[in-house]
């Protein structure tokens, strides 16, 4: 689809044609699924983000500026709809989250494996992964979209409706609690 | 010499913030900020981007299929007009008409005279639809289908409402949140008459976010709006509103029960 039939759709699609939001759908839908798995870190959360964003998307057309890009307008939509449902899986497992936060401060101590076990990535990534879940909806969702997704923070505050010393703060206190809760592996790969 | 703070070196190391050339000078000259740095850098740099799942080239369509039926109506007008238009003079007025039919439902599920049990059934046939059915199920079926257009229109408030910026006006969400409440309160109380514990247990938890809602400043401050957020959430609310809604669309499409099942030609 180039440039020209893409804006023709698009135009369609906010006059309400829905042949024309269901090719938006499946132009964007893969890439939408990732950035949702990557602010979520849980292929389920992902797919209910994914409808969930577009669902929201297809109500708020009317909203959209056509000078604007579909992606970005898009991606934002994606960030905050995987900010809620963080929020509301946060508020039913607010007794979890906090012993998660503990698991991953402690998790190294915890088994002390050896430096070369340790040195596996799938095992870090998974030591990673436990770190980024300890995080509050927010901080995840503005760490994922600085480091993971290369976006700035003027973007963030853009895409996360904060100002930018909210958003700068975000990205702030996301990376100080993953570095406290990776400083052991930090210290057994040096 | 003055030391840059953590923060400082973060932002260096994502190749943001004004004073780099400055930073990096610094980083040459001093061991403390240099060891910092590469500390972070090496937190950050452990931290690679999680492989998601692959999905096929038909996933486009299977997203489709998943949520075509749940496409609501949509008015292209910027959402301030539709706003403005959903809460016109007219439309208030027809809202008001079916509440008023609910209510008239009821009292004539209650005043109807009932057949006795032992009455032979009248002859049923498909043609006879929704006239043939018992004024009971019409009833609840028009009870469902008014709860679940109005548990569409109070996700949307309450989308908006976990959406909005940290702070800022709210009225429009408050005016269309206080509409809501008065059909809220009418409708609950149907169901519990109608005997739907759970819809009158999610309209009483929605209830009390739009009584919040309504009661806050319209200039609403990040701290008021991330307690009415933290409400929300804590009953997870969004969740039960979008969940009852979509039962309630299939009860609603569900054929009528079983009963009398006799038909025109019994044979």
């Amino acid at each position: 689809m180039d440039a020209t039939e893409a804006a023709a759709v698009l135009a369609r699609a906010r006059q309400g044609d829905s042949d024309a939001f269901r090719a938006l759908v499946e132009r964007h839908s893969r890439s939408v699924f990732r950035l949702a798995f990557r602010m979520t870190g849980n292929e389920q959360d992902a797919e209910d983000v994914v409808q969930e964003s577009f669902l929201r998307a297809y109500r708020q057309l009317g909203r959209f500026e056509s000078r604007a890009n579909f992606g970005t307008w898009l991606y934002r939509i994606v960030a905050n709809c995987s900010v809620d449902l963080m929020r509301a899986k946060q508020a039913r497992h607010d007794q979890v989250r906090g012993d998660s936060l503990d698991d991953a401060m402690e998790l190294p101590a915890a088994d002390a494996p050896g430096p070369e076990r340790m040195a596996q990535s799938a095992e870090i990534q998974q030591r990673v992964q436990a770190a980024l879940s300890a995080l509050s909806p927010l901080e995840r969702a503005a760490f994922t979209l600085r480091h993971y997704e290369g976006r700035s923070i003027d973007e963030i505050s853009a895409a996360l409706g904060l100002g930018t010393s909210a958003a700068k703060h975000s990205v702030f206190r996301a990376v100080k609690k993953l570095r406290a809760a990776l400083a052991p592996l930090r210290s057994l790969q040096s | 010499m003055t030391h840059y703070s953590e923060d400082d070196l973060t932002l260096y190391y994502y190749g943001e913030g004004r004073r780099r050339a400055a930073i990096e000078r610094h980083l040459d000259a001093c061991g403390a900020c240099r060891a910092l740095y590469r500390e972070i850098a090496g937190t950050l740099a452990m931290i690679a981007a999680p492989e998601a799942p692959g999905r096929g080239d038909q996933y486009g369509l299977e997203v489709w299929q998943r949520i075509r039926h749940r496409l609501p109506e949509r008015d292209p007008r910027p959402w301030r007009d539709a706003w403005a238009s959903l809460f016109a003079a007219d439309r208030l007025g027809l809202a008001a008409a079916a509440a008023l039919l609910v209510v008239a439902a009821f009292v004539a599920g209650r005043v109807w005279p009932r057949v006795p049990a032992n009455t032979p059934a009248a002859p049923r046939t498909a043609a006879a639809g929704e006239a043939g059915r018992a004024p009971a199920d019409v009833r609840r079926r028009i009870l469902l289908t008014s709860v679940a257009d109005h548990l569409d229109r109070s996700e949307r408030v309450l989308a908006d409402i976990m959406n909005a910026p940290d702070r800022g006006d709210i009225s429009t969400e408050q005016q269309w949140a206080g509409d809501l409440l008065t059909t809220s309160r009418l409708y609950r109380q149907d169901a519990v008459d109608a005997g739907e514990a759970t819809v009158a247990s999610v309209l009483d938890d929605l209830e009390r976010s739009l009584l919040e809602i309504v009661h806050s400043p319209s200039n609403v401050s990040a701290a008021d709006l991330d307690e009415i957020r933290r409400r929300i959430d804590a009953t997870t609310l969004l969740f039960k509103v979008r969940v009852l809604g979509e039962e309630l669309r299939q009860r609603e499409n569900a054929p009528a029960p079983a009963a009398p099942r006799q038909t025109g030609k019994t044979g």
